[in-house]
């Protein structure tokens, strides 16, 4: 017999993880945590604005017309989907898990958003359904059977894989029209993506942070036994936590559709380490537990420039991916420097 | 060495995994068999052929696996790709030489185990990221390698190769030598029970004096040199690709857990990695022999790894 759940969360320390479950008016919780940390913490917190605005700032000055309305939106679009998969990855390590397999998976739902969807729409939309549905089981799986989440979404990479390639062989597909009319929209004072990336980020930050379930999420993730212990069912939490991610990842699928206007389930295969880094760059932490929301969408766009960058200092796409691993490297490199010394 | 009794049950469930993945690969024989029409033998004697590239990847990745902690080596296929170009270019043509060719591909394994090492042990970044930050590296020198490749896979490696003994492939027989020769230093040697200590409790090994770092640096070493050696030979088999390694990621940890070798590390089982390894390559081959598509293939091939993984399950210690 279930006992009923108390609507408002009691208040629960968690041992190991960097926040306290209490509730506290905002603006006592921002003088105590700017009181807390030294310089070294507030650069860690800040290192994802501060990278985005110095390569934003490269970017225009290696080519000044990229700083207006039409330039920030073309520079800045393709940044998108990259954020939409890195909130997915979030909440992957969030639970101390890693997918691999998120890549692929934005391939396929791109297929599927430009193959399927323009001619079939309800269809196409069972069809994300079902992968949805696929990442809630690879939760399941993961908790039952507990073989490490490596595994399975290293699995599941290969049946996104297949999938995508028997939908659509070669790449090809066009994007459909509701979608092609979202991102020709020109909304006033901000560009469309940098608009996206706000949505994304409060929404995130809600999620993470503001429904009662929130804590027992980042829970989980940092002391799953003592979440496990008052009450909660772990398998609830992953499941949900990966269909989150999964939903995430459906809608940066769409997003490649809307920026590519075409399907191509290899053209996305790098979101897998982009969205790891884009999750660390803001400060996540692989032993779970911390929910960046913000960090994550900004470390998502700070990356995507890395690639507008070196496209503009015309560096050869053969080494775009050896950078990209690199930039992942010293990122990491940087936070162990900054690493505050506990035993 | 005092054998404790829960160690020896655990061992007696590990043991069951690879038992079934023998009598897995007894089954699947007998349907490509009835499937293909080459006969039992015929059968056999093509998966023994193709079957020691991803023995050579699992022993390296298994030496990994079993230091526990998080560690794994998702460099390995990067690392392939790398070799088997380098090695490609330097063996070609007269000029070219067999032994520089292997040598600088083992460098480059080598190189990729410097930089792995680096991430994890200097900067303490998580295994996972850190070999897959140094495999993208390595992707990338293998995209310039192949941007300048103009060179076909040498003769005299390809011969090696495909040479069999009375059928039996030549290579095959030499991994089994290896594969007896990892088993012995995982059990007899003291390096290998350091690797078996630290997966088991890297504090405890720390204490009774084991070289943690030294015995890491080893393991990544190994790995990436087999890696590297796995790819110059199957570059030589099926000529030099981007992508040639790919699948060997999935597949070379697949084999690890399916062997037996615990993922949480501490435990290595090298008899588990052949019957892992054959069951993978037979499952493959019959997708080939039933002409399926290649994304079926790889549909089923992922669903085949995560549902026997799943049944099989994973004797965490509670």
């Amino acid at each position: 017999m279930m006992m009923k759940r108390p609507k408002r969360l009691a208040p629960v320390t968690m041992i190991g993880s960097q926040r306290l479950g209490v509730r506290q008016p905002p603006n006592v919780v921002l003088r105590q945590r700017l009181g807390e940390l030294g310089w070294r913490e507030s650069f860690r917190r800040a290192l994802p604005a501060l990278a985005f605005v110095g390569l934003l700032g490269w970017a225009v000055d290696l080519r000044p017309a990229a700083f207006s309305y039409t330039g920030l939106t073309l520079l800045l679009s393709a940044a998108v989907p990259l954020a939409l998969a890195a909130v997915s990855q979030m909440f992957i390590i969030m639970l101390g898990d890693i997918d691999l397999g998120i890549g692929y998976f934005v391939g396929v739902t791109n297929v599927v958003a430009a193959v399927v969807l323009p001619r079939h729409p309800v269809a196409g939309c069972g069809l994300l359904a079902l992968f949805v549905v696929g990442y809630m089981v690879q939760g399941a799986l993961v908790e039952i059977r507990k073989i490490p989440a490596i595994i399975v979404t290293l699995g599941a990479s290969f049946v996104w894989l297949g999938a995508g390639l028997l939908l659509l062989p070669i790449p090809g597909g066009k994007e459909p029209t509701w979608l092609g009319s979202i991102y020709a929209a020109q909304p006033p004072v901000l560009p469309l993506p940098i608009l996206i990336a706000v949505i994304l980020a409060i929404v995130t930050y809600g999620i993470s942070f503001g429904l009662p379930y929130s804590s027992v999420m980042r829970g989980a993730g940092g002391n799953a036994l003592a979440v496990q212990r008052s009450g909660w069912s772990l398998l609830r939490v992953r499941v949900t936590i990966y269909g989150l991610a999964g939903v995430f990842g459906v809608l940066a699928g769409i997003a490649v559709t809307g920026v590519t206007a075409s399907g191509d389930v290899n053209a996305s295969s790098n979101y897998t380490l982009l969205a790891i880094a884009a999750v660390i760059l803001g400060g996540g932490e692989f032993s779970g537990g911390l929910a960046v929301p913000v960090g994550t969408v900004l470390g998502a766009f700070t990356i995507s420039l890395v690639g507008s960058v070196l496209a503009l200092l015309n560096v050869s796409s053969n080494y775009q991916t050896g950078a990209q691993g690199l930039i992942l490297l010293l990122v990491l490199a940087g936070r162990a420097v900054t690493r505050r010394r506990t035993s | 060495m005092i054998r404790l009794a829960p160690q020896r049950i655990r061992a007696g469930m590990r043991a069951q995994t690879w038992i079934w993945s023998y009598l897995a690969v007894f089954v699947i024989w007998l349907v490509i068999t009835a499937v293909s029409g080459r006969g039992l033998v015929g059968t056999m004697e093509a998966a023994l052929g193709i079957v020691p590239f991803l023995i050579l990847v699992s022993i390296g990745q298994m030496f990994i696996i079993t230091l526990g902690n998080g560690h794994i080596d998702l460099s390995i296929p990067y690392v392939m790709t790398l070799a088997a170009f380098v090695a490609a270019k330097l063996m070609y043509g007269p000029g070219g030489s067999i032994w520089i060719g292997f040598l600088v591909a083992m460098g480059c394994g080598l190189a990729v185990a410097v930089i792995n090492l680096v991430g994890i042990v200097i900067l303490a970044i998580p295994p996972i990221v850190a070999t897959l930050a140094a495999g993208l590296l390595a992707a990338s020198a293998g995209f310039v390698e192949a941007g300048s490749f103009s060179a076909a896979a040498s003769p005299a490696v390809r011969n090696f190769v495909v040479a069999d003994l009375a059928g039996v492939s030549v290579l095959a027989i030499a991994c089994i030598a290896l594969s007896i020769v990892a088993a012995l230093v995982l059990s007899r040697t003291r390096y290998g029970r350091s690797v078996q200590a630290i997966g088991q409790n890297v504090r405890a090994a720390t204490l009774a004096g084991v070289p943690v770092l030294w015995v890491i640096v080893g393991a990544y070493v190994v790995s990436a040199v087999l890696a590297a050696l796995s790819g110059v030979l199957l570059g030589a088999f099926t000529g030099t690709s981007l992508g040639l390694g790919d699948p060997y990621l999935l597949t070379s940890i697949a084999v690890v857990v399916l062997g037996g070798s615990l993922i949480a590390g501490g435990s290595s089982n090298v008899q588990g990695i052949w019957g892992g390894a054959l069951f993978l390559t037979l499952i493959i081959t019959l997708l080939n022999v039933l002409h399926l598509n290649v994304a079926v293939q790889d549909i089923v091939e992922g669903v085949v790894i995560i549902a026997v993984l799943s049944m099989v399950g994973n004797k965490v210690e509670a």
